[in-house]
């Protein structure tokens, strides 16, 4: 059989189409169709339902008011070890993978990891209460101390998913052409200098990946807020996964999951629109 | 590329053959053994019960394959939900051809089969060589008729470590609180964790109020019949708000990192408590790691009596089912006591037949059934059943959560949120036809 060679992109792209189709429009669909109708109506009741609910409020807010604390730390990290690896010392190598192995750990897992490690009774409380700086455990988990709670949850996230942020940004430093530098050398530029005007603008595909990597992930943060807060910080993810096992809400639930699909998309588009990528070898 | 789109369309085809075949045979099978019931019986059993893949595997490779190999019966397990269960049941009684043999749901299930007149009078039958524990026959008799043979219980209990009773506060003694006296009372429980907050510098009660843990039914099932005798019916009565003034008090010595916790196994084993409440399958873990450490004990009384669940599982036979016979055999296999002492083994739930009881081997689950049974036996027992509100029961168990997470957590007036909930629980039972309990 000889298939004319302009259908074969089309091909290759068809098994990806059709899961997509299947896996994601087909329940988004689904989702549409039970968060807006009634008896087979067109209705609003489920999105008026759904916003008069206090959870609804305090999950958005939680969610980005975490996605806000969380990204631009873990950017900012990132970017320090993968400069600070980024250049030939004993030990290298080594210290990559030391970095990258909580990859390797869920996201529940690292939440029971970093409870245990934060308890009344646990390592955190035990090492300062040993060392005289305390009195009495410092409280991180309960209704009572959300804040300590937020900060755990802060904590847990950048240890687990700084990684993944590290390892597009050293490759994207690796990327980067010595002649750039070099040259920049020669003329004089100053460490703080070439890291500005030279390496900053390079990575700036890099840097972009991993922010919306790291955004629409944050969007649906899930397994450490459950483990680590329960519901005293309710998140988006969260309230759609309680409202569906828990009170059999399908309708609610599925609002939910259009909202949390709606932010990403918008964040998605917007940075994609703000943040446009410069790639030297093609401006010229 | 074809050759491989070829391979594809073969493995789909092959796929798809093997699930219609799988289906056709199924179906087969039960019609060749309608026409030859004297030859080879499937007993065709749906339960609400032992769902989970573990609890399945224990029942098919240890319970159908002992049954067959003493009988010869086979034993078609089909685990299934409580709304399928009903939607089905009712689908083959109306139509007249029952496919069903045996049931196996809880209570309020059975209950609500019983009512519209599906199910079996199980009276005139006899089982051998066993006394089922009075509370359970009770139930299981409706309107003059036996509608099912109690098969399986489990209760929510709570958990004590040793260490706790050197705490213990004046007037109260270790065997009131083991053995469940008139003094193990909530105002004794508040001093006793009052004075471990003090001991140790640390709140040693805890709960399973994280979101999948079970607090609902302490406050549906256990405090609110302690304090008001019912567990809806007053919701917004003077006595409620009284209970919940109490609570709130209480929760003061409760380790606040509870609205995270939903089973309270891994804290009593972490030491982070030394005093828990929750269900006897949750907490087993612990007791099975630590046997030495913990103990079960009754829960309370409040002023109106010791509230608890029981939650009974039960056996059933509905109208018209097409092997009754050999799902009589199966009852009989299921509730002999070395059957029951072999499901508390593998899967945690209690017998409810008096000689398995004493079957039990010494160690972690003896320190379970004898709380248990020292919870059953208390004079004093206010006894709930879980309502059985269908889709609804989502709703039910969110009213007390929410009630709670505004009283005792956000210190919100107790008087006006049982006031605005009261009703919204009430109608849930109007909206089901169900007398309010």
């Amino acid at each position: 059989m000889k298939v004319k060679s302009s259908y074969i992109p089309y091909f290759l792209i068809l098994p990806a189409f059709a899961y997509l189709l299947f896996f994601v429009g087909y329940p988004l669909v689904q989702a549409l169709y039970t968060a807006f109708t009634q008896n087979g109506q067109f209705s609003l009741a489920t999105v008026r339902k759904t916003f008069a609910d206090p959870y609804f409020w305090d999950a958005l807010k939680y969610t980005i008011a975490l996605a806000g604390v969380i990204v631009p730390t873990q950017v900012g990290l990132a970017l320090i070890l993968a400069l600070a690896v980024n250049r030939a010392f004993k030990g290298k190598d080594f210290t990559i993978y030391a970095l990258t192995i909580p990859l390797t750990i869920s996201d529940v897992a690292a939440g029971l990891i970093w409870y245990s490690m934060l308890s009344p009774s646990g390592f955190l409380n035990k090492l300062l209460l040993n060392i005289g700086l305390i009195h009495q455990p410092i409280y991180f988990f309960g209704y009572q101390y959300r804040h300590m709670e937020f900060l755990a949850i802060v904590l847990a996230e950048l240890w687990r998913a700084t990684s993944i942020v590290f390892v597009i940004i050293l490759a994207g430093l690796q990327m980067i052409s010595h002649e750039y530098l070099e040259a920049a050398e020669v003329f004089g530029a100053d460490y703080w200098t070439r890291l500005r005007k030279i390496v900053i603008p390079l990575l700036k595909p890099s840097i972009q990946s991993a922010l919306i990597i790291r955004t629409l992930f944050a969007m649906q943060i899930f397994g450490i807020v459950w483990i680590l807060a329960g519901r005293d910080i309710p998140i988006l993810a969260g309230e759609g996964f309680y409202r569906l096992t828990e009170l059999k809400e399908y309708d609610v639930a599925s609002i939910y999951a259009l909202v949390i699909a709606g932010l990403s998309i918008l964040l998605g588009a917007l940075y994609i629109k703000f943040m446009k990528a410069e790639y030297l070898e093609v401006r010229r | 590329m074809s050759r491989k789109v070829r391979l594809a369309g073969v493995l789909v085809l092959v796929l798809l053959g093997a699930i219609v075949s799988g289906c056709i045979g199924g179906q087969q099978t039960t019609t060749q053994t309608t026409q030859t019931t004297t030859e080879k019986v499937t007993v065709t059993w749906l339960s609400t019960q032992l769902n989970p893949p573990e609890e399945r595997a224990f029942v098919q490779e240890q319970l159908v394959k002992e049954f067959k190999d003493q009988t010869g019966i086979d034993v078609n397990f089909v685990p299934i939900s409580y709304t399928d269960l009903a939607t089905r049941l009712e689908a083959e009684e109306k139509a007249g051809k029952v496919t069903i043999d045996l049931i196996a749901d809880l209570h309020g299930g059975l209950d609500f089969f019983a009512s519209k007149g599906w199910l079996e009078d199980l009276s005139g039958r006899k089982l051998e060589g066993r006394t089922f524990i009075s509370t359970f026959e009770k139930y299981a008799t409706i309107n003059g008729k036996k509608v099912y043979i109690p098969w399986m219980s489990a209760t929510y209990v709570m958990v004590v470590n040793k260490k706790a009773f050197d705490y213990l506060p004046a007037g109260l003694t270790k065997e009131d609180v083991m053995k469940g006296t008139e003094k193990w009372t909530y105002d004794a429980l508040l001093e006793w964790a009052k004075n471990l907050k003090e001991a140790t510098g640390q709140p040693q009660l805890g709960f399973p109020a994280g979101p999948k843990g079970l607090l609902h039914r302490f406050l549906h099932g256990y405090i609110y019949p302690s304090f008001t005798g019912y567990q809806a019916k007053n919701f917004d009565s003077p006595e409620a708000v009284e209970m919940w003034k109490y609570l709130r008090e209480l929760w003061q010595y409760v380790n606040p990192a509870s609205t995270t916790w939903d089973a309270m196994g891994e804290p009593l084993l972490r030491g982070e408590v030394m005093i828990a409440w929750d269900h006897t399958a949750r907490i087993k873990n612990a007791i099975e790691t630590n046997p030495d450490q913990f103990v079960v004990v009754p829960v309370p009384r409040g002023p109106k009596g010791r509230g608890f669940i029981l939650v009974v599982a039960g056996l059933a036979i509905p109208k018209n089912a097409p092997h009754p016979d050999e799902a009589w055999k199966l009852i009989d296999y299921l509730t002999k006591p070395e059957t029951q002492v072999k499901i508390l083994e593998n899967v945690g739930f209690f017998p409810t037949v008096q000689e398995a009881t004493g079957a039990i081997p010494s160690g972690p689950l003896k320190i379970l059934a004898e709380g248990v049974a020292a919870q059953s036996a208390t004079p004093d027992a206010v006894v709930a059943m879980i309502p059985n509100l269908g889709e609804k029961g989502g709703q039910f168990t969110n009213a007390y959560r929410t009630a709670f997470e505004r009283i005792v957590l956000k210190g919100e007036d107790p008087e006006a949120v049982v006031k605005e909930l009261g009703p919204q629980v009430k109608q849930l039972f109007q909206e089901m036809g169900q007398e309010i309990p």
